[in-house]
C-alpha cells in the first residue's frame, strides 16, 4: 500500500552556493544562441565546498526547523551523483557535523536525480515501521557538465534535506502517499571513474522524464486522488520547460507549477531539485494544502508524495534560510573561475 | 605529508573542526582540540567538554596568496581572527565573501567546508570556517 498515516515532514532545509553563472556567459565562450539557453544562470559551489557541505548545511537547516534534538536521528541517507568519494559515505560526514548519535543507519544512495527521493522513501518506511523515531533524507549535487555539452548551462550545486517522523504538534506536512515508478531505461549516465556523464540527447524526453513521471502521477489516480484537489504540483525541473510540459499533459494548470520551479535562476541541483521545489512550495503554502510531488531521475524512474501542510509550517518557516533568501543571496562569476571552482583546471 | 592528513590526527580533532567542540581546563582555561583527561598546559585533571558558539565576531584578518602545500586550490583565500562571546579567539578560514566586505567587530556564523585535500586520492580534510550571516536572528 502506499497510502500512509502518521507520518509528517517535521523539518526541512534547503541550501544554494553563492555563486552564479549566467547561460550566456558559458555561450560567450561555445556560442548557443540567446533563443536557445535552457536558463538563465546557475548556482555553482564555492571551491570549498562540496556535495558533504552542501548536504550539511541543508540538513543543520531542516534540524533548525524541527527544533528535535540531533541525537535522535536514526537514519541520515545522502542520495547525490557527485559524492565526494567512490568509497566512504557522505552520510556519515554529514551526521557528524550535526552531531547525531552514532546508534545510525546511513548509506549514500545514487539514482541520478532522484537519489533525494529516494532517500525519503526509505526514511518513510523506517518510521511508518518504528525501527527508527527520526530520520534525515538529503539530495545534494555538485553536478558534473562536460564543458560545451548542453548540460554546462543547467548542471548545477544545491541540497535540500528533510527531517520525517511521526505526526504530531510542530507537523510541517503530512506525507499521505509515497510510491515510485521504475523501469530500465538509459537516457544519462556515468560509467565508473569518468569524470562527465553521457547522455541520450532528445531520447531524455518522452521515453523518460515524460513516461515515469506521468506513470507515476497515474498510479496516484488509480489509488483514488483526483488531480485537481491539488493546490500545487511539484515536478523535477531540468530546464524551464519540461515542468511545465508534463503538468500540461496531465492537464494540471501551470499556475499550480510555477511557485516550486527555480531551474531559471538556480539550474537544475540534481538530487535536490524536486526537494527545493518542495522546499519553495513549504516556504509559502497554507496549512491544509495539498501538494503533489513527482522526481525524476534518470536510469529511469520517478518517485511520487502527497503532502498536506500542516500547522507548524507557520512557525518553523523562518528559522532557517527561504529558498527565496537564498536565491537572492548571489554573486556572479565569469566562465574562468567558474572553471577553477568546479576543478576543471587540471595541472 | 601534511599531519592534517594522517587518518588517527585528522579523525581526533573532528568534532572540534565540525563543531568547534572543545576541552577546556576548568583550572588553568587552556583549550585543547581533542578529548583529553588531562589538562596539556598544567597537568590538571578538571577538563570539561565544551562547545563554542555558532557566531563570533571578526577581530583582524589578512589574506594568503601563497598557500602551503594541499591548499592550493582554494588560493587565494582569507584567514581571520575571531572571538567568541566568552573572549576565546580562534583563527579560522573566512569564505563567501571578499576580504573588503570584512570589518573588524563584524558579526559571523560557522559552517563547514572543505579544508584541504590530499591530492586527487587522499583526504579530504572539511573543517570550520566563517562566514557573514545569512538570515540575522
Ligand atoms: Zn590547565
Amino acid at each position: 500500500m502506499s497510502k500512509l498515516s502518521g507520518i509528517s515532514i517535521l523539518g526541512y532545509g534547503a541550501y544554494i552556493p553563492m555563486f552564479r553563472i549566467k547561460a550566456a556567459e558559458i555561450s560567450r565562450v561555445w556560442g548557443l544562441s540567446e533563443s536557445e539557453l535552457p536558463v538563465v544562470e546557475k548556482s555553482v559551489n564555492s571551491v570549498d565546498e562540496d556535495t558533504a557541505t552542501i548536504a550539511a548545511e541543508a540538513a543543520s537547516y531542516a534540524v533548525a526547523r524541527a527544533g528535535i534534538d540531533p541525537s535522535k536521528i536514526g537514519a541520515v541517507y545522502v542520495g547525490s551523483e557527485s559524492h565526494p568519494y567512490a568509497v566512504k559515505p557522505t552520510g556519515t560526514i554529514v551526521a557528524e557535523v550535526l552531531g547525531v548519535n552514532s546508534r545510525l543507519l546511513s548509506a549514500d544512495l545514487e539514482f541520478a536525480c532522484k537519489a533525494g527521493t529516494e532517500a525519503m522513501e526509505l526514511v518513510t518506511g523506517l518510521v511508518a515501521s518504528g525501527m527508527i523515531e527520526y530520520g534525515l533524507a538529503i539530495g545534494a549535487d555538485t553536478a558534473q557538465g562536460k564543458p560545451r555539452d548542453a548540460l554546462e548551462y543547467t548542471a548545477a550545486s544545491g541540497g535540500v534535506a528533510v527531517v520525517i517522523g511521526r505526526s504530531g504538534e510542530g507537523a510541517i506536512a503530512d506525507l499521505e502517499y509515497a510510491s515510485s515508478y521504475v523501469t530500465d531505461t538509459p537516457d544519462f549516465w556515468r560509467r565508473g571513474h569518468e569524470r562527465y556523464p553521457m547522455h541520450g540527447s532528445r531520447f531524455t524526453g518522452a521515453p523518460a522524464y515524460f513516461h515515469h513521471i506521468i506513470s507515476a502521477v497515474r498510479m496516484v489516480q488509480e489509488d483514488g486522488y483526483s488531480l485537481e484537489e491539488f493546490d500545487y504540483a511539484v515536478f523535477h525541473q531540468p530546464n524551464s520547460k519540461f515542468p511545465f510540459a508534463v503538468a500540461k499533459m496531465l492537464g494540471i494548470p501551470a499556475k499550480k507549477v510555477e511557485p516550486g520551479v527555480v531551474v531559471n535562476v538556480i539550474g537544475n541541483t540534481y538530487a535536490a531539485s524536486s526537494m527545493m521545489g518542495l522546499a519553495k512550495v513549504l516556504d509559502q503554502a497554507k496549512p491544509g494544502e495539498k501538494i503533489l510531488m513527482a522526481s525524476y531521475g534518470s536510469g529511469a524512474g520517478s518517485d511520487v508524495f502527497i503532502f498536506r501542510v500542516k500547522e507548524g509550517v507557520l512557525a518553523k518557516r523562518n528559522r532557517a534560510p527561504l529558498v527565496s533568501e537564498l536565491i537572492e543571496r548571489k554573486r556572479y562569476i565569469d566562465y574562468a573561475l567558474y572553471l577553477k571552482a568546479r576543478g576543471k583546471i587540471r595541472e | 605529508m601534511h599531519a592534517i592528513f594522517r587518518p588517527p590526527v585528522n579523525w581526533r580533532h573532528r568534532r572540534f573542526r565540525y563543531g568547534l567542540v572543545v576541552w577546556r581546563c576548568l583550572n588553568c582555561g587552556a583549550v585543547h582540540q581533542y578529548a583529553t583527561r588531562i589538562c596539556r598546559r598544567c597537568r590538571s585533571n578538571r577538563v570539561a567538554e565544551d562547545r563554542l558558539p555558532d557566531r563570533a565576531r571578526l577581530v583582524t584578518l589578512t589574506v594568503v596568496k601563497n598557500p602551503p602545500v594541499s591548499f592550493e586550490k582554494q588560493a587565494p583565500y582569507i584567514v581571520g581572527l575571531v572571538e567568541f562571546e566568552d573572549g576565546t579567539k580562534m583563527l579560522t578560514g573566512i569564505t563567501d565573501c571578499e576580504p573588503e566586505e570584512l570589518k573588524p567587530g563584524m558579526e559571523l556564523e560557522r559552517v563547514v567546508r572543505k579544508i584541504a585535500e590530499d591530492g586527487e586520492s587522499g583526504l579530504i580534510v572539511y573543517g570550520y570556517k566563517f562566514r557573514p550571516v545569512i538570515k540575522r536572528r
